[in-house]
């Protein structure tokens, strides 16, 4: 796919800005802080709906403005197709594809891929596991448009859950030794009830505890065997391309790490595993008074010769760790959507030594459209430089560079 | 928002209407419709079938589903869905005046008619579960967009919704 032409209207730092992709490869040079990144965030919106850098979205209008507008004319094998997201101060987007409003945002998500690597995706390696499972949702959802659905299901019945419990403990500093029953499951309810005969009517009664843990033992399985299945496919690609950059000394061993196990293929087998742990850690979420079950605690392991790959002195090591799972995922969603999406080299290609940067430019040659930002061009190549679209990001504007 | 560039006066008198307009308009006592009179057309038409009770969220989803003009029984308005994080709880629902309803007039089915969304899912399973031990309890399925609204589902879609309803399970 190609991303044609692209404008921004309030979008950060640009007041109105058109750009026409003229090359596989454009370099966007200058200064910090003139909207390099800014730009590459707008491509990425078209692509995720979502930017790593904020969840608001009155943080991607322009300061003294109401609404900013991304729109972009897209190349794909089956046609040109046009993108508008409208983005508000106050109220709800509104996604437009070929002039038709969407109903659902969702819809919008799976027309342009893109793969973002930035200097920050060093924290993949270093940081904690919030990072890493949102680097996997986030290749999931261009993957399968519908896991953003999914996800945000999750997500809403955890928060209600959090909900839930907090309320029937708030009174649980005065109340250490005795447990509010709407907290226990029906089962639980059950024994709890057998001994205090009198109350056994109480048993028969559904609680709302039992419908949200249900609740969140059927979102979280789609979620777990998703993210599950996509490792699947990313792994052995992520580990022939350590191999290669690396050059065999090394073996990567990558581990998703579900905080409930994928026992089976079978989800309603998972369902009731996930159920189980639910219940063995009852005790334990009234008093920290919050969910400690599900896919929101899942994790992923990086390990290279035995070795956790955080502990890793090396920043050269997790470096090739961090491209190697880049260039995984450009070629599973390139494998899976048929066109190879757009790469979107955020600041990082200048911290790749030599043989790191040509490893990275011999995979994308012209095959992926790339966006480049950088703040100097002296450490690039002079044969490609020659072949790129370069231009100059000064306070807002593009400056097409001769 | 346009309120917020309006005279003060002009706004003071709009909310008046509104007040005046709730308390006039009021809710049915038997079902929690939207009813001018103590007790809602619907509920009292000799014409439906009492033996039938469909149970909507909000008033606007019984104007929805009378649109389609497929339904013939009566309905129970629960005046909103179970949602924790906005201190919903079954209580806050005409949900104790529904059993007490079902038990009262032996009605011989109940069917759940609320949109698939988590507060949704959740409101229907929980009210389902306490009618079962006394009705025949069915939820309709929905043909309806993901998150989408009854208000939003077309009338056809509804209506071939109402045919295809299916027995809750557990
Ligand atoms: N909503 C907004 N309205 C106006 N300006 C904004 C808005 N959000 C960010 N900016 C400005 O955008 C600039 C940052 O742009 P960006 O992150 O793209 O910088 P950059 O060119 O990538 O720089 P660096 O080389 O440091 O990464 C800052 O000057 C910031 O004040
Ligand atoms: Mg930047
Ligand atoms: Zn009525």
């Amino acid at each position: 796919m190609f991303l044609q032409h692209l404008h921004l209207q309030n979008f950060r730092n640009y007041s109105s800005q058109s750009v026409a992709f003229s090359a596989p490869k454009t370099i966007l040079v200058g200064d910090n802080a003139q909207g390099k990144s800014n730009l590459l965030e707008a491509v990425e919106m078209l692509a995720t709906l979502k930017s790593h850098r904020t969840s608001r979205d009155r943080d991607l209008v322009k300061e003294g403005a109401n609404i900013g507008q991304i729109k972009a004319q897209l190349q794909r094998e089956l046609g040109v197709s046009e993108l508008s997201l409208t983005l508000k101060n106050a109220g709800r987007r509104t996604a437009v594809i070929n002039g038709e409003t969407l109903k659902r945002q969702q819809d919008f998500l799976g027309h342009l891929n893109a793969v973002q690597f930035s200097s920050l995706d060093i924290d993949l390696v270093r940081g904690g596991p919030g990072g890493r499972r949102i680097w996997i949702d986030t290749l999931l959802t261009q993957l399968e448009p519908v896991y953003a659905y999914i996800l945000q299901q999750y997500n809403q019945v955890l928060k209600q859950r959090n909900a839930f419990i907090k309320q029937h403990t708030a009174n649980a500093d005065d109340l250490d030794d005795r447990i509010d029953t709407t907290l226990l499951t029906s089962q639980q309810q059950q024994i709890t009830h057998h001994n205090q005969s009198d109350q056994i009517q109480l048993s028969q009664m559904p609680t709302q505890m039992a419908i949200w843990d249900a609740q969140l033992a059927t979102t979280g399985t789609r979620v777990t065997r998703r993210r599950s299945r996509v490792l699947n496919r990313l792994i052995p690609l992520a580990q022939r391309w350590h191999q290669s950059i690396s050059g065999d000394a090394e073996a990567l061993t990558i581990a998703y790490q579900p905080n409930v196990a994928l026992i089976a293929d079978d989800p309603a087998i998972i369902q009731q595993s996930f159920l189980e742990k639910i219940q063995s850690r009852a005790i334990a979420e009234y008093h920290q008074r919050t969910s400690l079950v599900g896919p929101h605690r899942d994790d992923i392991d990086f390990v290279i010769n035995q070795t956790p790959a955080r502990q890793y002195g090396s920043q050269g090591q997790q470096r090739t760790l961090v491209l190697s799972l880049k260039l995984a995922e450009l070629e599973l969603i390139e494998a899976v959507i048929g066109e190879p999406p757009l790469l979107l080299l955020d600041d990082v290609l200048a911290e790749l030594d030599l043989k790191r940067q040509n490893q990275l430019l011999e995979t994308i040659q012209d095959r992926f459209q790339t966006i480049i930002t950088t703040t100097h061009l002296g450490s690039f190549d002079a044969q490609w430089l020659k072949a790129s679209q370069i231009l100059t990001v000064d306070q807002g504007r593009l400056v097409a560079s001769s | 928002m346009h309120m917020l560039k309006r005279p003060e006066a002009e706004v003071r008198a709009l909310a008046n209407a509104l007040v005046a307009a709730k308390q006039q308009v009021g809710q049915c006592s038997q079902c929690f419709h939207l009813s001018a009179e103590p007790v809602c057309d619907i509920c009292r038409s000799q014409a439906r079938d009492p033996n039938t009770i469909c149970v909507v969220a909000e008033s606007r989803d019984v104007i929805a589903l009378e649109k389609t003009r497929e339904y013939k029984g009566k309905y129970h308005v629960l005046g909103g869905l179970i949602s924790p994080m906005d201190g919903i709880g079954p209580e806050q629902l005409n949900v104790g005046q529904l059993i007490h309803r079902v038990n009262k007039e032996g009605t011989s089915e109940v069917i759940l008619a609320i949109s698939p969304s988590i507060e949704g899912d959740t409101t229907t399973l929980y009210v389902g579960q306490l009618l079962k031990p006394f009705t025949r309890v069915t939820r309709i399925a929905f043909g309806l967009p993901m998150g989408g609204d009854l208000e939003y589902a077309d009338e056809v879609t509804l209506a071939r919704a109402l045919e295809g309803r299916r027995e809750l399970d557990s």
